[in-house]
C-alpha cells in the first residue's frame, strides 16, 4: 500500500507577463474608473451632438459621430468593469492602505521642479527668445538647480556653475549647428 | 529565388559606399547610446530621428532609423548588465541574469553573450522577414475592408492582452488611443470632430509629437523623479563573445529567435514581451533551471536573442498590413509614410525594391551592432557615468525640436507636452503605453474600413462575421477578450476539460 505525501498547493499563475509590474491599490483603480467613465460619457454626448447629414441622404453608418460613440461606449463599459473589479478587490473597504506608497529614492519635489522647468522652456521661452538662447538658459537653470546643494563649498559651487553654463551654451550651439546646418531642420 | 538573391545583393551593394558606411556607424552608435542610457527608449530614438532626417532621401533616412532601432534594443543590455537598470523596457529581462554575472566579475562575458545573442537574434528575424513577408503580402492582397477592420480591432485587443501588466487597462488605453485618432476631420464628410473652433486640431493629432511626448517627455519626468543610478563595477573582463556559448545553447537561440520574431509579428507587443516570453520558454526547457535568475548564461542568451529577433519581426506587419508590431515600429511606419512609401500589401507591388532595401538595412545594422559590441565596451561605461541632471534637459530640448520639426507648428510642441503629462500619469496608474500608440496609429485604418465595409454592404454587418478570414479574426479577438475575464477563462477551461475527458465506463 503506497502512501501519497500531501502535495504543496500549486503556485498561483503570475498576474502579469512582466514581473516588475506591481499592481496598484484598488481604491486608485476605482477613482481611475470614475474618471474614464466621465470621459466616456463626455465622448458619447459630444458624438450625439454631431450632424448626421440626413438631408444629404446620409445613412446612420456614415454619420461622423458613429465611430467615436462606439469608442465611447466601449470605454464606458471597460471603466465599469474596472470599477466593479476594484470594488471586488476591496476598494470600498475601510482601513486598506496603499502598500509601499513611499518608495526609496523617489522624490515628488524633483518631479515638480522638472515639470515646471520643462513647461517654462516649452511655453515661456520658446518663441520669445532666439532658440539657442532659450535652450542655453533652460539647460543652465536645470543643471544648476538640480546640482545645487546646501552647505556646499564655494569652490565646488563655482565649478558647478561653470559646468552648467558651459553645458547650456554648448547645447544651444550644438543643436543649432547640427539640426539647422547639417540636418537642414527648421528650429522653433 | 535566384532573382530575389540578385535583387538583395544589388541593394546590399548599393549601401557599400564610404558615406553610407559612415552613416550606418554613427546611426548605430547613436542607437546603442540611446538604448544604454536609462530613461531613453528605442521608440523615442526612432521618433526623434524620424523628425530630424525627413529632409534626407528615403533610403538614407530609413537606413538611419533601422540602425537606431537595432542599436537601441541592443544597447539597453549594457545598463541592464552593468547597472541592474534596463536601458530600455526591452532589457528588463536581461537584468535577471546579466547583473548577477557582472557581480560575479563576469560583466565582460555577459556583454559578450548579449552581443552574440542579439546579433544572431536579429539575423534570424531578418531571415524570417525575407521568407515570410512576400507570402503574407500576397495573402493580404485578397483582404477587403472587413478583414482590415478586424486586423485593427485584433491589434488593439492583442496589444492590450499581452503588452504586459493589466489586460483591462491595456484595452482602455487602446480605445483611448483610437478615440484620440478621431479628433480632426473625419473621412466621409470632412466634418471636424472634437475641435471646438481650434483650427490646429482640424488636421488631427500628429503621431510623432504624441510618440515623442509619451516616450520622451514622460521618460524625462520619470527619470527625474526616480533614484539616481550609479556605475558600480568599472573592472571589465573580455567582452569578446565565445563560440562555445553559442554552440552549447544553439537550441535556445533558435527557439528564442522564433518566439521573438513571432511576438514581433503580433501587433503592438514589442521587444519586452518577446524577451520575457523567450526567457520563460528557455527556463521551462532548460536542464539548469536552478541557475536562472542567479547568472544563467542560457537565460541571458534567450532574453537577448528574443528581444533582438523581435525587431525584424515587428517590421513584417508594417510591410504587409500597415500595422506596427511594436512602438518603435510605429514610428518607423510613420517615417515611411512621411517619405511617400505606402506600408501595406501594395508595398511589394508598387515599390518592391524597398523590401530588399529593408532586408539589406537590417543586415548592415546587425553587422554594425556586432562591430560596436566588440569595440564599444569602455566608452559606453563613460557615457553611463554622465549624471541624469545634465542629460535630461538636453533630451527635453531634443524632444522639443523633434516635435516641432515635421510640420513646424508650435502647436505640436503643446501636443508633445500634453501627451508627455498624460503618458506620465497613465504609466503611474499602470496603463501600458503600446496599446495607446497602436490605437492612435490604427484609428484611421479601423474607421475607414468600417465605414467602407458598411457602405459596400448597405449597412449589413454580417460580412464582418461570415467571410472566412474575418470570421477567424473575429473569433480570435472575442476569445482574447474572454480569456482576460477570470470567470470566463475558468468557464472556457472547464468546458475544454469536459470536452477532452474520457467517458467513464459504468460499473
Amino acid at each position: 500500500m503506497s502512501t501519497s505525501e500531501p502535495q504543496p498547493a500549486p503556485a498561483p499563475p503570475p498576474a502579469s507577463i512582466l514581473p516588475h509590474e506591481v499592481p496598484l491599490p484598488p481604491r486608485v483603480d476605482l477613482w481611475t474608473a470614475a474618471v474614464f467613465f466621465a470621459v466616456a460619457i463626455a465622448i458619447l454626448y459630444a458624438s450625439w451632438l454631431m450632424p448626421t447629414y440626413r438631408q444629404q441622404a446620409g445613412q446612420l453608418y456614415t454619420a461622423p459621430g458613429l465611430v467615436p460613440s462606439f469608442y465611447g461606449t466601449i470605454i464606458a463599459l471597460l471603466s465599469l468593469w474596472l470599477g466593479a473589479r476594484s470594488i471586488g478587490r476591496g476598494a470600498l473597504k475601510r482601513g486598506i492602505k496603499a502598500p509601499g506608497a513611499k518608495r526609496e529614492g523617489y522624490s515628488d519635489a524633483r518631479l515638480l521642479l522638472a515639470t515646471v522647468l520643462c513647461l517654462f522652456y516649452a511655453i515661456g521661452l520658446i518663441g520669445r527668445l532666439p532658440f539657442w538662447l532659450a535652450t542655453a538658459i533652460f539647460v543652465f537653470i536645470f543643471v544648476l538647480l538640480f546640482e545645487w546643494e546646501r552647505g556646499q563649498a564655494w569652490a565646488l559651487r563655482a565649478r558647478r556653475i561653470a559646468i552648467a553654463a558651459a553645458l547650456g551654451v554648448g547645447t544651444g550651439w550644438a543643436v543649432l549647428y547640427v539640426f539647422r546646418d547639417i540636418f537642414l531642420v527648421r528650429l522653433p | 529565388m535566384f532573382d530575389s538573391f540578385a535583387q538583395f545583393g544589388h541593394e546590399f551593394a548599393s549601401f557599400l559606399t564610404i558615406g553610407t558606411i559612415l552613416t550606418v556607424l554613427w546611426a548605430t552608435f547613436v542607437g546603442i547610446v540611446i538604448g544604454a542610457l536609462p530613461g531613453l527608449t528605442a521608440t523615442m530614438g526612432v521618433a526623434l530621428m524620424t523628425t530630424l532626417t525627413f529632409t534626407r532621401p528615403h533610403s538614407e533616412a530609413i537606413l538611419i532609423l533601422v540602425c537606431v532601432y537595432v542599436g537601441a534594443i541592443y544597447g539597453g543590455s549594457r545598463s541592464a548588465i552593468l547597472l541592474n537598470i534596463p536601458g530600455t523596457p526591452a532589457s528588463a529581462c536581461s537584468t535577471l541574469d546579466g547583473y548577477p554575472l557582472a557581480r560575479q566579475g563576469l560583466a565582460g562575458r555577459a556583454m559578450g553573450i548579449s552581443t552574440s545573442g542579439s546579433w544572431l537574434g536579429t539575423l534570424f528575424g531578418t531571415m524570417c522577414v525575407a521568407l515570410f513577408t512576400p507570402l503574407l503580402s500576397e495573402a493580404a492582397l485578397s483582404f477587403q475592408s472587413y478583414e482590415f477592420f478586424w486586423i485593427a480591432v485584433f491589434g488593439i485587443v492583442i496589444a492590450g492582452t499581452l503588452a504586459g501588466g493589466d489586460a483591462l487597462k491595456g484595452y482602455i488605453a487602446g480605445f483611448l488611443g483610437l478615440w484620440v485618432g478621431t479628433i480632426g476631420q473625419e473621412p466621409y464628410y470632412n466634418y471636424a470632430r472634437f475641435v471646438y473652433g481650434w483650427s490646429d486640431l482640424s488636421g488631427g493629432i500628429g503621431l510623432l509629437p504624441a510618440l515623442v511626448g509619451v516616450f520622451g517627455v514622460a521618460e524625462v519626468l520619470l527619470a527625474m523623479r526616480g533614484p539616481a543610478y550609479k556605475v558600480t563595477s568599472k573592472a571589465l573582463d573580455s567582452a569578446i563573445p565565445r563560440i562555445g556559448d553559442v554552440l552549447q545553447y544553439w537550441r535556445t537561440i533558435v527557439r528564442s529567435g522564433a518566439i521573438g520574431t513571432f511576438i514581433g509579428v503580433l501587433p503592438g507587443l514589442g521587444e519586452d514581451t518577446a524577451a520575457w516570453s523567450s526567457y520563460a520558454a528557455a527556463r521551462r526547457a532548460s536542464k539548469e533551471k536552478e541557475k536562472f535568475g542567479k547568472g544563467s548564461i542560457e537565460g541571458l542568451m534567450s532574453a537577448e536573442t528574443g528581444e533582438s529577433a523581435c525587431v525584424p519581426g515587428a517590421i513584417i506587419p508594417v510591410l504587409t498590413l500597415a500595422v506596427p508590431g511594436s512602438a518603435p515600429a510605429a514610428a518607423l511606419m510613420a517615417a515611411m509614410m512621411i517619405h511617400d512609401l505606402k506600408p501595406g500589401p501594395m508595398l511589394m507591388i508598387e515599390t518592391p525594391q524597398f523590401f530588399y532595401q529593408i532586408i539589406a538595412m537590417l543586415v548592415i545594422a546587425d553587422i554594425s551592432k556586432l562591430f560596436f559590441g566588440l569595440t564599444l565596451v569602455r566608452p559606453l561605461l563613460w557615457i553611463l557615468m554622465v549624471p541624469r541632471e545634465r542629460l535630461m534637459p538636453i533630451i527635453f530640448v531634443l524632444c522639443t525640436v523633434g516635435a516641432f520639426a515635421i510640420t513646424q507648428r508650435v502647436f505640436d510642441i503643446y501636443v508633445m507636452l500634453f501627451f508627455g503629462l498624460v503618458g506620465f500619469v497613465l504609466r503611474g496608474l499602470k496603463f501600458p503605453m503600446p496599446p495607446l500608440i497602436l490605437g492612435l496609429v490604427l484609428g484611421d485604418l479601423l474607421e475607414q474600413n468600417l465605414t467602407r465595409g458598411l457602405v459596400i454592404s448597405s449597412g449589413d454587418v454580417m460580412p464582418f462575421f461570415t467571410r472566412p478570414v474575418s470570421a477567424v479574426l473575429a473569433a480570435i479577438t472575442i476569445f482574447s477578450v474572454l480569456w482576460s475575464i477570470p470567470p470566463a477563462q475558468r468557464g472556457i477551461k472547464s468546458g475544454l476539460r469536459g470536452l477532452f475527458r474520457r467517458p467513464r465506463r459504468a460499473g
